[in-house]
């Protein structure tokens, strides 16, 4: 009896562990560009990094699954960048897909975003 | 969905600055509950008055850690009387506005608090802090106040050391793009005169943009005449002119006349679009008879130009090798500095920098160890031999390839500002000769970690980036050797004008073909780089050398009457 209550908790444990198994994020790649999907990754890009306005290429995420955010570049009278020693590190979002869902994924916070508009395909 | 507080913090971690703020944010928040407590303490025995205390009360006597207070300050709560020399942490008046910011945290304050913040945050964080003369922050409107607080001190060359003091809406400042990505036409201007008789010139161009689309065909040298029908030269509708050269909105079309270089007119219509720049361009290898001469045009210190250079610096040494290298950075005024770093490391190899610093940041004397904005440890930045990420098209840690020379040359300009400085002075601290064609650099060996308060985003400088031989006194820019005035500090070379007669990476380009010539001949041709201030005498677009001032986002105003 004994050794059938160790074998019941060792087997709960086990599943409780492949439950919490960690799948490896699938890199995603849009597969329907367009003013939809491109409103909702700026506005979610925006609201994920509290910021006024976002502008992305028409083909993000078109070609490569991370998207590189930067701060806008503002420049001084003679079109200097301001900020001309940045000791910082650009933003970094990545694309993932999960079963269906499209997440984008902050990658410095490891939050996730699921988007709804967006169709996506793993990276090859 | 994470929801910040902002005042001192902003986009949380973009870069480093954004993590430190959030800390400081954190910090403002233990600081207010404790003055909550004390205030309420104060309260509970019948110390509060019945009114809502001010903001030196919510101070209450919190000082700087580093401030010793005489015993005849007043430093009890509900004293408002400045006291010169002593300041609070400026986290206590962070976020304490005139005018507080809808959504944003802000609590009501008055000028004066905003005052005190930027008072107390210059004396702890300013480079050269105690060169600031000490004002009443309750007699100065916040703008004003804010222009006090830096040096007046001159350079060597009599002009301001301290060129960079200015603000931003935060609003703006916090804007972002995806790297590279922008509203433009893809045609860069060079304003060589910007008041009547004003003279406007293409500087450069971005592949794959409405400036070089069919119909425009933009390329450089071609002087704009008239925009949306107004005069350029003489004309005196500047919103018209700076409405069209300046795109706000992706879709605006604006009506050009331009005379190309061979001198044919013609006019034309260009619409802003959201264009992608291309950072490096103009790689090629050009052929003399003694041996291959690398080139090209390193234009903005963006996450993109990482992929860029690796793949430039790969092409180049797919040949037999080149003999010498001209790196063009006349319009790069800088960016991010670990990619100067990757660029002064594909150039000088692993021999010459292992172990070696390539920039070390020092701040205030009240900061010899650690970063003050964010608690860091100040460590140099080495010359990194692996990317770091900043681009996807490369992955980070793939190892950097280098040319290994012991020598370069470098284009120059007025725009070659900060981390495009800090190559050649990262390279010239490990023994790379540095030979400068061109004109006077900006000369910002400085930095800054913006502060965001009240809407407002304050620019004032706080590092300084020395080399490995512990040099960064280059407030007055770098200068070629037989630079005729406004000398910063000199570098071997020649002084050479903008040639907008010829495309860039053409060998008969003045300051490219001085290049190739002095690396053969040793010589020079006539000096005809023209320094800042000679540009300013002459009516030309103010530089970086003059302060820039505030509310920088007129600035990109720039023409006038």
């Amino acid at each position: 009896m004994q050794r059938f209550v160790t074998l019941i908790i060792m087997a709960s444990l086990l599943a409780a562990c492949s439950a919490q198994t960690v799948e490896p994020e699938v890199p995603a790649l849009i597969t329907n560009p367009g003013p939809e999907s491109l409103q909702e990754i700026e506005q979610t890009v925006s609201i994920a990094l509290n910021s006024t306005k976002v502008i992305l290429a028409a083909d993000a995420l078109t070609k490569n699954s991370v998207l590189v955010i930067e701060r806008g570049m503002q420049r001084s009278i003679d079109r200097t960048p301001v900020m001309g020693r940045d000791l910082g590190r650009p933003y970094r979002f990545q694309l993932i897909i999960d079963g269906s869902q499209c997440v984008l994924v902050d990658q410095q916070s490891g939050q996730h975003w699921p988007l709804a508009t967006v169709e996506c395909v793993k990276e090859l | 969905m994470k929801v910040e507080k902002s005042g001192f913090s902003m986009l949380s971690n973009l870069s480093i600055q954004y993590d430190s703020n959030y800390s400081r944010s954190l910090r403002q928040v233990v600081l207010k509950l404790t003055l909550l407590v004390v205030v309420g303490s104060l309260s509970g025995c019948g110390g509060g008055g019945g009114s809502a205390p001010t903001a030196f009360q919510r101070a209450s006597n919190t000082l700087n850690d580093d401030t010793t207070v005489p015993d005849d300050v007043d430093t009890d709560v509900g004293s408002e009387v400045w006291t010169p020399g002593v300041f609070l942490d400026a986290s206590i008046f962070d976020a304490m506005c005139a005018v507080p910011v809808a959504g944003s945290g802000d609590v009501l304050g008055t000028s004066t608090d905003e005052n005190n913040f930027l008072r107390s945050y210059s004396n702890d964080t300013y480079l050269w802090y105690d060169e600031i003369v000490d004002m009443d922050p309750s007699l100065f409107s916040t703008p004003d106040y804010f222009d006090l607080l830096k040096t007046d001190d001159l350079t060597l060359s009599s002009n301001f050391k301290d060129n960079f003091h200015f603000t931003i809406p935060t609003d703006e400042f916090i804007a972002l793009s995806q790297s590279g990505i922008s509203v433009d036409y893809g045609a860069q201007f060079a304003l060589i005169q910007s008041n009547p008789p004003r003279k406007i010139v293409v500087a450069y161009t971005d592949p794959g943009t409405p400036a070089t689309a069919p119909g425009s065909d933009l390329a450089r040298g071609a002087e704009i005449l008239t925009i949306d029908g107004v005069d350029v030269v003489d004309g005196s509708d500047v919103d018209t002119l700076n409405a069209g050269l300046f795109p706000e909105t992706a879709g605006e079309s604006h009506t050009f006349t331009v005379r190309d270089l061979d001198s044919t007119v013609r006019t034309f219509t260009m619409q802003a679009a959201v264009i992608t720049s291309t950072p490096v361009q103009n790689v090629k290898i050009i052929a003399t008879a003694s041996g291959d001469v690398g080139y090209l045009q390193f234009n903005d210190h963006i996450a993109t130009a990482e992929g860029g250079l690796f793949n430039a610096i790969t092409t180049l040494l797919a040949g037999l090798g080149i003999a010498d290298f001209v790196i063009d950075i006349r319009y790069n005024g800088g960016g991010f500095l670990d990619l100067a770093s990757e660029f002064s490391y594909m150039i000088a190899g692993a021999a010459r920098t292992a172990g070696q610093t390539f920039e070390e940041i020092t701040f205030n004397d009240k900061h010899p160890d650690i970063n003050p904005i964010t608690g860091e440890a100040l460590i140099p930045t080495p010359f990194h031999n692996r990317s770091l990420g900043f681009d996807p098209s490369l992955a980070a840690g793939t190892v950097l390839p280098t040319l290994n020379l012991s020598r370069v040359y470098v284009l120059t300009g007025s725009n070659t500002c900060s981390a495009s400085e800090a190559i050649i002075n990262g390279l010239r601290g490990v023994d790379v000769e540095v030979i400068q064609i061109g004109s006077t650099t900006c000369g910002k060996p400085f930095g800054f970690f913006p502060a965001n308060n009240c809407g407002t985003t304050y620019f004032t400088i706080q590092f300084q980036g020395i080399n490995a031989k512990g040099f960064g006194e280059y407030p007055d820019g770098f200068s070629p050797a037989n630079t005729v005035i406004d000398i910063g500090t000199v570098v071997p070379g020649c002084s050479v004008g903008d040639d907008f007669t010829a495309a860039l990476g053409d060998p008969a380009e003045a300051r490219l073909a001085a290049a190739l010539n002095h690396r053969v001949t040793g010589t020079c041709p006539a000096a005809s780089g023209i320094s800042p201030t000679s540009l300013s005498k002459v009516g030309l677009l103010p530089s970086d050398k003059m302060i820039v001032p505030k509310t920088l986002w007129l600035q990109n105003r720039i023409m006038s009457n």
